[in-house]
């Protein structure tokens, strides 16, 4: 109207939340674990940044992907890093994977009223040196798992992990079974070709890849020395072993 | 000396102009009139005894508590005033499981140790907005007894809010003849039955009564079994073969 | 004068900051939470949990905005659910049955649920609402139970832990919290069961089942449940229960979680595929499907 008021009834809402894109996984072998994300971040239609990483290093043996509100993700991130490094100054240890699985799921609960609009999945070495996955609800609930995939191709991806990581609906040839857990380079094969599959079908996906890679101790490195764009993260060569793999993905 | 000490020793907050404060360092001398509580580290796991003054003949020498269990990796033992260390073993319950829940694992014995000692001084007045806690300084002193990814340890903590890790330790009121004792018998490669027998043979050197089962009480924690109070039967067994 | 009159008004910019300050001191709160022997209990160092509210006139309205996938399948956040669990009490003591499947709106999110949340030794939850919700409280509840127990010398009650959970979330009662549990145990009075839900009922019972499966497991239970069971039929009823909503409701699946109660505390009796029942069974021989009651029977169903 002219004067500046409304027609009709006007119903405003508190809107804190957005939708950033981008899709995490995680597989988990015998004594390492995989974790990767693509670093596309876009509202909407449009891409805000082709390099915005959803997947940080907490310990030398833990690493946490997050996906959702980018905002959101980002200071969860923040505040797992924080009270870790209080837990180090009161406990005088590193936090174990599943002692950060916890805490993620109470911290995640502590906002029950007022959620972070984020999936996380948590990925490392356990203290009897197994790989191990944790995923989250926005909520805090939470259980270990083999592999989960998580964000806008949630649904295109982990289908795919189901049938090459569980072996679902594959029948093992007569007289072999399914291994209960593939080598480094089949996982290392799968989340590449999960993330050039999701990248060609989704549009949030996209633009580059980051695949960080944790090995238990004592584990051979060997594996991975073919693998381009690689970097070591670990700062000591005698505990597990942290790798970041960086590649690019197609970016329209 | 006598006359610093009359005038500093009033306020629990007030150090004296030698640096001490009294009413802490006279909380100390109470456990002094506690009873003898013994403590024996060994590889294989940590011994608690106490000696139970049964004063009278009608009394129920079984609802004299200064073992308790904590968690089921750690235990305490007591000595001075025992009724102040009901609190602080609350807190530790309470702290061991707010920490089990938050991080689904088991609290580290120091860690433990740590969180009682908090308790220590918050004596005094309080400060604005915060709680009062305590007119005094507690009068106890715990033996806390636990394991932990770092094996079996005990420590010793006293009124003051310190805490030390011993190997052995006596406290209450033959406590300096009992660690002298300690000092002599302990070795680094002790079998827990050794340990077992020592704590009862330092307690019946220090206790003025005959050491029976019903006037002592031992308890364990061992990385099998974790903590527990040994029963009149395996007690009374280990007493007979002292 | 000013800063004295700000303090007691209600509306303006001091009230606002005010209740910024209310909300957001509970989570920045740096005293206890931070140091000392609460070191990093976050928000559980006051005893009970504080939570997070945003600071609008209805925060309930907020969450159901954002987070309530029956009124508003597009909503962002999407929590998971859980969907079909039962159990019942009989001379042998209690089954626990429940299935595995979580959906978030349409999407199986995890067929590889924990439903039944192992309290402690003896005492047994069922997950039915938002997975997180009982999740979490009933590890709570089990933190509190070892409390009890360490305090009394003596194991908790079925029944004071259920009325302990029950009255915990009554206090968050209209504020968005889903959770229907079966709480399960053994004590001084025998075998117990307890429905406990996030409205703040309690009852105690025989046979319960919740989710929205829970009608076709009822079906199933109804017709089968008796008092002197054999341990080996009170599983195979469970199971059957668990199977027939399985099969007949799209929001439950995956496989079965079978658990068993005794006077020395629960038992894990095994996992089970709910395809897999339905065409062989438990023992691999006979499956609960129809299909082999009706195979030859007619031309509609003509011999293998």
């Amino acid at each position: 109207m002219p004067d500046g008021s409304y027609e009709r009834p006007q119903q405003r809402q508190f809107n804190p939340y957005s939708e950033n894109g981008g899709t995490i996984l995680a597989i988990a072998g015998a004594d390492f674990s995989v974790i990767a994300g693509d670093t596309r971040q876009s509202e909407g239609y449009s891409i805000q940044t082709r390099y915005a990483p959803k997947v940080f290093r907490l310990t030398e043996r833990a690493v946490l992907a997050v996906n959702g509100f980018a905002a959101d993700g980002n200071m969860f991130v923040k505040k797992v890093k924080q009270r870790l490094e209080w837990y180090r100054h009161a406990h005088a240890k590193d936090m174990p994977l599943r002692a950060i699985a916890r805490l993620i799921q109470t911290m995640l609960y502590a906002q029950r009223f007022f959620p972070y609009y984020v999936y996380n999945i948590l990925g490392g070495i356990e203290e009897d040196g197994t790989g191990a996955v944790y995923s989250f609800d926005p909520v805090g609930s939470y259980e270990r798992e083999a592999c989960r995939a998580a964000g806008a191709a949630q649904s295109l991806v982990q289908p795919f992990l189901d049938n090459q990581i569980y072996f679902k609906n594959q029948t093992p040839a007569p007289g072999t079974n399914h291994p209960t857990h593939l080598p480094l380079p089949d996982v290392l094969s799968i989340v590449i070709d999960s993330f050039t599959s999701a990248t060609e079908r989704h549009i949030e996906v996209g633009d580059g890849l980051e695949i960080y890679v944790v090995l238990a101790k004592g584990r051979s490195t060997q594996e991975l020395a073919s693998i381009g764009g690689l970097q070591e993260l670990s700062t000591r060569a005698e505990g597990d072993r942290m790798f970041v793999i960086r590649r690019d993905l197609k970016k329209d | 000396m006598f006359l610093t000490r009359s005038e500093y020793d009033r306020g629990v907050n007030t150090f004296s102009p030698e640096g001490r404060l009294f009413q802490v360092e006279y909380a100390i001398e109470a456990i002094k009139l506690g009873s003898t509580t013994v403590g024996v580290k060994t590889p294989e796991g940590v011994v608690l005894a106490v000696e139970k003054r049964v004063q009278s003949p009608l009394l129920e020498s079984s609802s004299i508590e200064k073992i308790m269990e904590i968690d089921g990796h750690l235990g305490c033992a007591m000595s001075g005033l025992t009724a102040d260390a009901r609190t602080m073993i609350d807190h530790a319950r309470v702290t061991s499981q707010n920490h089990a829940f938050t991080y689904d694992e088991r609290i580290k014995v120091e860690s433990v140790t740590q969180a009682v000692c908090d308790l220590a001084l918050r004596f005094g007045e309080s400060v604005h907005d915060e709680d009062a806690m305590m007119s005094r300084p507690f009068g106890v002193a715990l033996l806390i007894a636990g394991i932990d990814e770092l094996g079996p340890q005990l420590f010793h903590t006293d009124p003051s809010g310190t805490f030390v890790r011993y190997e052995a330790k006596a406290i209450g009121s033959g406590s300096e003849a009992a660690q002298t004792e300690l000092q002599d018998k302990w070795h680094s490669q002790m079998t827990l039955r050794e340990a077992q027998t020592l704590t009862l043979r330092v307690l019946k050197q220090v206790m003025e009564e005959k050491l029976d089962h019903h006037n002592v009480q031992l308890a364990q924690v061992t990385p099998q079994a974790g903590f527990e109070i040994l029963d009149e039967v395996r007690l009374k067994e280990i007493v007979d073969a002292m | 004068m000013n800063s004295f009159a700000d303090r007691f008004s209600t509306t303006g910019t001091a009230v606002e900051q005010r209740r910024i300050k209310e909300y957001v001191a509970d989570e920045e709160d740096v005293s206890d939470s931070m140091w000392g022997s609460e070191a990093g209990f976050g928000t559980i160092a006051h005893g009970t949990p504080n939570f997070m509210v945003p600071t609008v006139p209805d925060p309930s309205a907020f969450l159901r905005l954002h987070t309530d996938d029956h009124a508003d399948p597009s909503c962002r956040i999407k929590i998971k659910h859980g969907t079909t669990t039962l159990a019942f009490r009989y001379q042998g003591g209690v089954i626990v049955a429940v299935d595995s499947r979580a959906t978030a709106g349409s999407y199986v999110a995890s067929g590889t649920v924990k439903k039944v949340i192992e309290i402690n030794p003896y005492l047994l939850g069922t997950m039915a609402g938002g997975a997180a919700d009982c999740q979490y409280w009933e590890t709570y509840l089990g933190m509190q139970c070892r409390l009890h127990e360490l305090r009394n010398r003596e194991r908790i009650s079925v029944a004071a832990a259920s009325k302990y959970l029950s009255n915990l979330v009554y206090n968050y009662k209209g504020m968005g919290l889903s959770m229907g549990t079966m709480i399960c145990g053994w004590d001084k009075t025998g075998p117990a069961i307890f429905y406990v839900d996030s409205d703040g009922t309690r009852l105690k019972g025989d046979l319960f089942s919740v989710g929205s499966g829970s009608t076709f497991a009822y079906g199933v239970l109804d017709q089968g449940y008796r008092w002197d069971l054999t341990d080996e039929e009170a599983q195979e009823l469970g199971r059957r229960g668990i199977y027939a909503a399985g099969h007949r409701d799209a929001f439950s699946g995956n496989t079965i979680n079978l658990y068993h109660v005794q006077q020395q505390g629960w038992k894990f009796i095994g996992n089970y595929d709910v395809s897999e029942m339905h065409y062989n069974g438990p023992t691999g021989t006979a499956g609960y499907g129809y299909g082999v009651r009706v195979e030859g029977r007619s031309s509609a169903n003509p011999p293998a």
